[in-house]
């Protein structure tokens, strides 16, 4: 071999060495970029509200409106007007913290004095009552917790006794005992029942109530016994509501027909694009060749 | 075999180059004729061409191949908000007793999202269903009815194998958008979005969506993210959520 074919060949190698070592570095570089393709996630955005509503469980007592108020200021937040006996407002939305629960007869300005207050604490994701029980003449306002969640495939009840007409109830739900003389302006924690139709009567010495529910599995409920015009009356108040039966995990909804498609393609541009620039470098070289030549 | 004849093979015909000159190659009746040094230029030009040509289009396809979003489909035309009997402001007590009936139509204005719902149920491994057709939507039948207190769930595909489903556009709602659901008796349950989310499917948050809530909400549920080709599957879902406003 003569000395200009071996530095021919040299140059060739060292062109043809740098040309695969470039290519390999951005082979390289573009595999890393698509590896680190963007985890997707959201972070769950943490609730940091909660939920009261306001209720007036006071027999014989009048129609008032309640006003809520962030603790330690004058506005109120929220004014239900007009709530009278048996009344049960929808659940309101709060931002958790502390609340003052004030009550004043219908009507009355809101720069009057109050005729009922008291406080409560919202947690975030907890659901509140805030009723006037007791008599019209010895009102007060209680704050009950209810609770959302049940068993799995179960549904929860609790009864409110608002009646005055009899002064302790018993509860049963086809035949099964909810509540046992339960006294007037007492409460009863959830029982866990299962789903389905059923017969629910509230009596005491001599007046009595029936209906007939649907209790849904996931869902928890409040019946209500209240005075009725000479006779007892059942209220069932749903209080909170899921699935029946919780899916597991995400859910398949796409087949990604319009997905982006990494991958195949970038590889089949990349190898075109190493073969063209291979390609081009012999064309260079010939070229250099064929001028050293001239 | 003499020295001299190895040296001859070796020496490559182009190393002698003259003007059109013919080698002979030893051992082979063939003479191979050499292009003279202006052909070979040219041809050397052309080459080089050939290879910048290809270069440079693999390169434009390399870029213009990798989208920083799928292909633009047509916009959607603007769905009118539905109209007819509205369902009267329900007073808070009746809220809680009320029957509401099943949902059978869905309109989303903001996203051209007109679709009537089929129901939706578990799969054997217990997933969420997910409508059988890619243009339709539908409601978990699991879930609390849209409407009645608790939170409903209405599932649609983003995209089928070729194209967009129904739930295509669902990531693009913002807070404050409407969602109307047409409910079995002719009324009309209208939402009010509250904010949209994208979740890995690995890190789903079961009971903020299929949770128990106290008020009337809803949900919607489409995937979203990227998607992997070897498991056929998005790794994220995107969900809306949305309470009752009348």
């Amino acid at each position: 071999m003569t000395h200009r074919a071996r530095a021919c060949l040299m140059r060739q190698i060292s062109w043809t060495g740098r040309l695969l070592a470039a290519c390999a570095l951005a082979l390289g570089a573009l595999g890393a970029l698509a590896t680190a393709a963007p985890a997707a996630s959201a972070a769950a955005t943490a609730s940091t509200s909660g939920w009261l509503r306001l209720a007036n469980l006071s027999p014989g007592a009048p129609t008032f409106d309640i006003y809520l108020y962030a603790v330690g200021s004058t506005d109120a937040r929220l004014v239900l007007r007009g709530i009278s006996y048996g009344m049960v407002s929808g659940y309101q939305v709060i931002p958790a913290g502390s609340y003052t629960v004030a009550t004043r007869m219908a009507g009355q300005p809101a720069s009057s004095a109050p005729a009922l207050s008291s406080t409560v604490a919202v947690s975030a994701g907890h659901a509140y009552t805030m009723a006037s029980t007791g008599p019209s003449s010895d009102p007060r306002l209680e704050l009950l917790s209810d609770q959302l969640t049940t068993p799995k495939g179960r549904a929860v009840v609790r009864i409110i006794q608002a009646s005055l007409h009899e002064s302790q109830v018993t509860v049963t739900a086809s035949g099964h005992v909810l509540a046992r003389d339960l006294a007037f302006g007492s409460a009863t924690t959830y029982a866990t029942v299962p789903p389905g139709h059923w017969n629910v009567r509230a009596a005491g010495r001599t007046m009595s109530a029936t209906a007939r529910d649907a209790w849904t599995a996931g869902t928890s409920y409040t019946l209500v016994v209240l005075d009725g015009a000479g006779h007892l009356e059942l209220e069932c108040l749903t209080d909170g509501s899921g699935s029946k039966a919780m899916p597991g995990g995400g859910a398949e909804m796409g087949f990604g027909g319009t997905a982006l498609r990494p991958g195949p393609s970038s590889l089949r541009w990349l190898a075109g694009m190493t073969g063209g620039a291979l390609i081009a470098a012999c064309g260079g070289l010939w070229l250099r060749r064929t001028r050293a030549a001239a | 075999m003499s020295p001299a004849r190895p040296e001859l093979h070796h020496e490559p015909p182009y190393l002698d180059v003259q003007s059109p000159v013919h080698v002979r190659v030893p051992g082979f009746a063939l003479r191979i004729r050499v292009p003279g040094r202006k052909l070979q230029r040219t041809l050397a030009v052309a080459v080089l061409v050939l290879g910048l040509g290809i270069t440079a289009s693999s390169a434009a396809g390399l870029i213009s191949g990798r989208p920083g979003r799928p292909a633009v489909y047509a916009a959607p035309e603007v769905a009118p908000a539905p109209h007819g009997r509205w369902a009267a402001a329900p007073s808070e007590e009746t809220v809680a007793v009320q029957r509401v009936p099943p949902p059978v139509f869905l309109t989303i204005p903001a996203i051209g999202v007109r679709t009537r719902l089929i129901r939706l149920g578990l799969t054997a491994s217990g997933a969420l269903q997910a409508p059988r057709t890619t243009s339709v939507a539908g409601w978990y039948s699991g879930s609390p009815r849209p409407g009645a207190i608790g939170s409903a769930v209405i599932g649609g595909h983003v995209d089928s194998y070729v194209g967009p489903g129904v739930f295509f556009r669902l990531r693009l709602l913002h807070r404050g958008d409407r969602i109307f659901i047409r409910q079995g008796n002719g009324r009309l349950a209208v939402f009010w979005v509250s904010s949209v989310h994208r979740y890995l499917k690995s890190r789903f948050p079961t009971s903020a969506v299929y949770g128990p809530v106290p008020t009337p909400q809803l949900r919607l549920i489409t995937c979203g993210g990227t998607f992997d080709p070897a498991r056929g599957s998005y790794l994220s879902n995107v969900i809306v959520y949305a309470t009752l406003i009348s």
